[in-house]
C-alpha cells in the first residue's frame, strides 16, 4: 500500500466570535480575516511539513485546489506543487486536484502540469475535479455546466497531452484551433490522472471507464465502501478487475503513543476541520445544478447528518477520521485494506488548527510505525501476523 | 374563473399552459416562482381576455430540452407556441423573470405585439444599485425579501414539503441559473436594445422591491420611448401576487384603453 501525505493549507486564525458571527467559513467569510504576515510563516511551515513528509518515507505528497475560504488556502495547487518540485527528490507529487471545469481554460492546467512533470523529471499525479459548489460562487461559473465543463475540460486536457499538435478543440465550453502545449508531460503517455471525490454515480462509472485511481475523500466509511465496491462492479462490468492502485482512501488520520492521548490531542483540531473548516450552508454547498437530481434525491432520502453536527464520537464511529496509537492505526489500516481492496491511502496531513509540532509528531509516528507494515520488501517479513500482505506478496 | 390546464408539443417539447377566460389573448409570463399557478391575478385578467398562461421551459410541467440556456431561446420558442396556438399578435403580462423575457420577445418579434405589461422586470443592470442574489441565501430569507409582507408568501409555498418537492424545485432553481447565473439576472444585449421598443408599455413596480430596487424601475422606464411608470406602495418584488388588485386594476385600464 502506497501512502500520500496530504495537506489542506487550512486558515487556522479564526476570530474567537467565529462560530456566532459567521455562518461559513467559504463564500463570504470576510477575507480581512486572512492576515497575510501570519500567512507568510504559514506557508512556510506548511510546505516544510511537506517536505518533511518526503524524508519520513511518504511515497507521496498531496496537494489541492480551494478557492476563497479558511478551508483550504491553496487556490492553485500548481504553485504548491512547484514549490515541491525543487525541494523534494523521490515523493510522488499529487495535486488533488485541480478543478478543471472552474478555470477559464483548461490548456492552462494541461500546459501546468506538463511543466511540473518535465521539471520533477516525472513525479507528478494529476487529479481532476469538478470544484465543491461554492466555488461557482465564489467565481462566478455556472454550477448548472459543472459536469459537462469537467468532462470537456478533461478531453481536452488529455488530447493536449497525448496528441501531437496543433490540433483543433471545438467544444461547447472550449474552443481552440491550435492545441499545441509546449513544453509536453515527460511521463508517458500521460502523468496518472487521479479521481479525488465525494463520489457521484457519473463520477464513478467515468473513472472506471477510463481506469483513473477513485480516491474516496472526507466521506463515511460505508459509504466509502460503496463508493469502491460501486468502482468495482463498474470496473467488472466493464471487463476488468480494478487493482489495488486504482483504489483509494483519504481520510484525517492522527496518531500517539496510545489511543487515549491520541483522541484528546486530535480532538479540537478535527472538530475544528468539521465545524469551522466545513462550515457551509446548504445553497453554498448545493447551488442549482451543481448536484445531479438522482444524487440530490438519494441524499435527501438517506436522511444523513452533515459532518459539522456530528460529535467526535460520532465522526470516529461514522469512519470520518482515523485516530488513535500507531498499533489501533495499524490494525484499522489492515482491516480497510482488507475490507476495501484498497492500495492508496492518503492522511497524515496537519488538520485543522493543529499546531506544527504536533503535526509532525503524528506524520512520523505514522511513517515509523505504522507505514512499515504495509511495504512489500522482497525477503523481509515486516509483519508475519499480516495475512493479507503474506498472500498477496 | 373556470381555467384549464393543456399540454402542446412545440417543436417536439412537451409545454405546460393555463388557459382562461375569453376574448382577446394575453400571454402571462411567470415569474421564477410560481409557475403552474393560477393565481387571484389570472383570474382577473381572465374577466376580460383569454389568458394563456405557459410553464417556462424547465418550470412546472413543461420539459427542460437540453439546449435551453438563454432568454433568447425561450423568446423562440413563444414564437412556437403563439404559431401552435394560432395567434397572430399578443400583448404580455410578465413578471421579473417572465417580465424580461416579454421585452426580449418584443424587441425580437416586434409584429407580434400589441402592448407591454411589465411588473418589476428583470434583464437589466444599474450600476451602483446591489441586487438581491437569490443564489446565495436560503430560500426562507428570498421568500421574505421577495414580498413586502412576507405573510403574502405563503400562496406561492408548496401546500407540503417532501423529498420530490426538494427535488422539483431544485429542478426549476436549476433551470434560473442555466438561464440567469452570469451575467447575474441581465442582458447587456437587451439594455442596448430596449429603444427598439415601440410598443406602449406599463411598467409597475413595488416601492419596497427589495430584489429589484426602485432605481431599476427609473432606469427601465428610461430605456423604453413610450413607457409609463407605476411604482405600487405597500408592495415588494413580485408585484401581482403581492398587490393583485391594484395591479390587474392598472393592468386592464392599460389593455384596454
Amino acid at each position: 500500500m502506497q501512502f500520500y501525505y496530504f495537506h489542506l493549507m487550512p486558515w487556522p486564525f479564526l476570530p474567537r466570535d467565529f462560530d456566532r458571527a459567521y455562518d461559513s467559513a467559504w463564500v463570504t467569510l470576510p477575507n480581512r480575516l486572512y492576515d497575510p504576515k501570519r500567512g507568510h510563516r504559514l506557508y512556510n511551515e506548511y510546505l516544510d511539513e511537506l517536505e518533511h513528509a518526503e524524508r519520513i518515507g511518504f511515497d507521496g505528497l498531496c496537494v489541492n485546489e480551494h478557492h476563497q475560504n479558511a478551508y483550504g488556502t491553496m487556490p492553485s495547487p500548481n504553485l504548491m506543487a512547484a514549490a515541491l518540485v525543487r525541494r523534494t527528490s523521490r515523493a510522488k507529487l499529487a495535486v488533488l486536484g485541480n478543478a478543471i471545469g472552474l478555470r477559464e481554460h483548461p490548456l492552462r492546467v494541461a500546459e501546468e502540469i506538463a511543466m511540473l512533470d518535465v521539471m520533477s523529471g516525472g513525479r507528478i499525479i494529476s487529479g481532476f475535479v469538478r470544484g465543491i459548489g461554492c466555488e461557482h460562487l465564489s467565481l462566478g461559473v455556472n454550477p448548472t455546466y459543472s459536469r459537462e465543463r469537467f468532462y470537456e475540460a478533461h478531453d481536452l486536457i488529455l488530447r493536449a497531452w497525448t496528441e501531437p499538435g496543433p490540433f483543433t478543440f471545438e467544444g461547447k465550453h472550449y474552443r481552440v484551433r491550435y492545441a499545441n502545449i509546449w513544453p509536453r508531460p515527460l511521463q508517458q503517455p500521460h502523468p496518472p490522472v487521479w479521481l479525488p471525490s465525494q463520489g457521484s454515480p457519473e463520477t464513478i462509472a467515468f473513472g472506471a471507464r477510463h481506469r483513473y485511481p477513485f480516491v474516496s475523500v472526507f466521506t463515511p466509511y460505508a459509504n466509502t465502501k460503496r463508493l469502491l465496491n460501486e468502482y468495482k462492479e463498474e470496473a467488472e462490468r466493464l471487463g476488468y478487475r480494478a487493482a489495488p492502485e486504482q483504489l483509494g482512501f483519504a481520510v484525517a488520520t492522527y496518531v500517539a503513543p496510545t489511543d487515549a492521548q491520541a483522541r484528546r490531542e486530535a480532538k479540537p483540531h478535527l472538530l475544528w476541520l468539521f465545524r469551522r473548516g466545513l462550515k457551509i450552508p446548504p445553497h453554498f454547498l448545493a447551488p442549482p445544478g451543481y448536484l445531479s437530481e438522482d444524487t440530490l434525491r438519494r441524499f435527501l432520502l438517506a436522511g444523513v447528518k452533515p459532518p459539522s453536527e456530528l460529535s467526535f464520537e460520532e465522526l470516529e464511529r461514522e469512519g470520518y477520521v482515523l485516530v488513535g496509537s500507531p498499533r489501533t492505526v495499524r490494525d484499522r489500516l489492515v482491516d480497510i485494506r482488507k475490507d476495501l481492496g484498497i492500495g492508496v491511502f492518503v492522511g497524515g496531513g496537519r488538520i485543522g488548527d493543529m499546531p506544527h509540532d504536533k503535526a509532525l509528531r503524528s506524520a512520523e509516528m505514522l511513517a515509523r510505525e505504522v507505514m512499515p507494515h504495509f511495504r512489500r520488501r522482497p525477503g523481509v517479513r515486516t509483519a508475519a501476523r499480516d495475512r493479507t500482505t503474506r498472500s498477496r506478496r | 374563473m373556470a381555467h384549464r390546464s393543456d399540454f402542446l408539443t412545440v417543436r417536439g417539447i412537451r409545454t405546460h399552459l393555463l388557459k382562461g377566460g375569453r376574448g382577446r389573448p394575453l400571454l402571462v409570463l411567470h415569474p421564477e416562482f410560481g409557475a403552474n399557478m393560477w393565481a387571484p391575478y389570472h383570474d382577473a385578467l381572465a374577466a376580460h381576455f383569454q389568458v394563456v398562461a405557459p410553464d417556462h421551459l424547465g418550470f412546472g410541467e413543461s420539459e427542460r430540452p437540453d439546449w435551453l440556456d438563454g432568454i433568447d431561446d425561450l423568446v423562440f420558442h413563444y414564437v412556437d407556441l403563439l404559431d401552435l396556438l394560432d395567434i397572430d399578435r399578443v400583448s404580455i403580462v410578465g413578471t421579473s423573470l417572465g417580465g424580461w423575457i416579454a421585452a426580449a420577445f418584443a424587441v425580437a418579434h416586434p409584429e407580434r405585439v400589441d402592448r407591454l405589461v411589465l411588473a418589476a422586470p428583470a434583464g437589466i443592470k444599474v450600476d451602483g444599485i446591489p441586487r438581491y442574489d437569490l443564489f446565495a441565501n436560503p430560500l426562507e430569507t428570498t421568500l421574505q425579501r421577495l414580498f413586502h409582507d412576507p405573510a403574502r408568501a405563503a400562496q406561492i409555498l408548496p401546500a407540503e414539503y417532501g423529498a420530490e418537492v426538494i427535488v422539483r424545485g431544485y429542478h426549476e432553481y436549476t433551470t434560473l441559473a442555466r438561464l440567469t447565473w452570469n451575467p447575474y439576472f441581465y442582458d447587456p444585449k437587451l439594455q442596448q436594445r430596449l429603444p427598439r421598443l415601440r410598443q406602449p408599455t406599463l411598467l409597475v413596480w413595488g416601492e419596497q422591491d427589495a430584489v429589484l430596487p426602485p432605481p431599476h424601475a427609473d432606469a427601465f422606464a428610461a430605456l423604453l420611448p413610450r413607457a409609463t411608470l407605476h411604482m405600487l406602495p405597500a408592495c415588494g418584488h413580485l408585484v401581482p401576487f403581492e398587490r393583485s388588485e391594484a395591479f390587474t386594476t392598472l393592468a386592464i385600464d392599460f389593455l384596454t384603453a
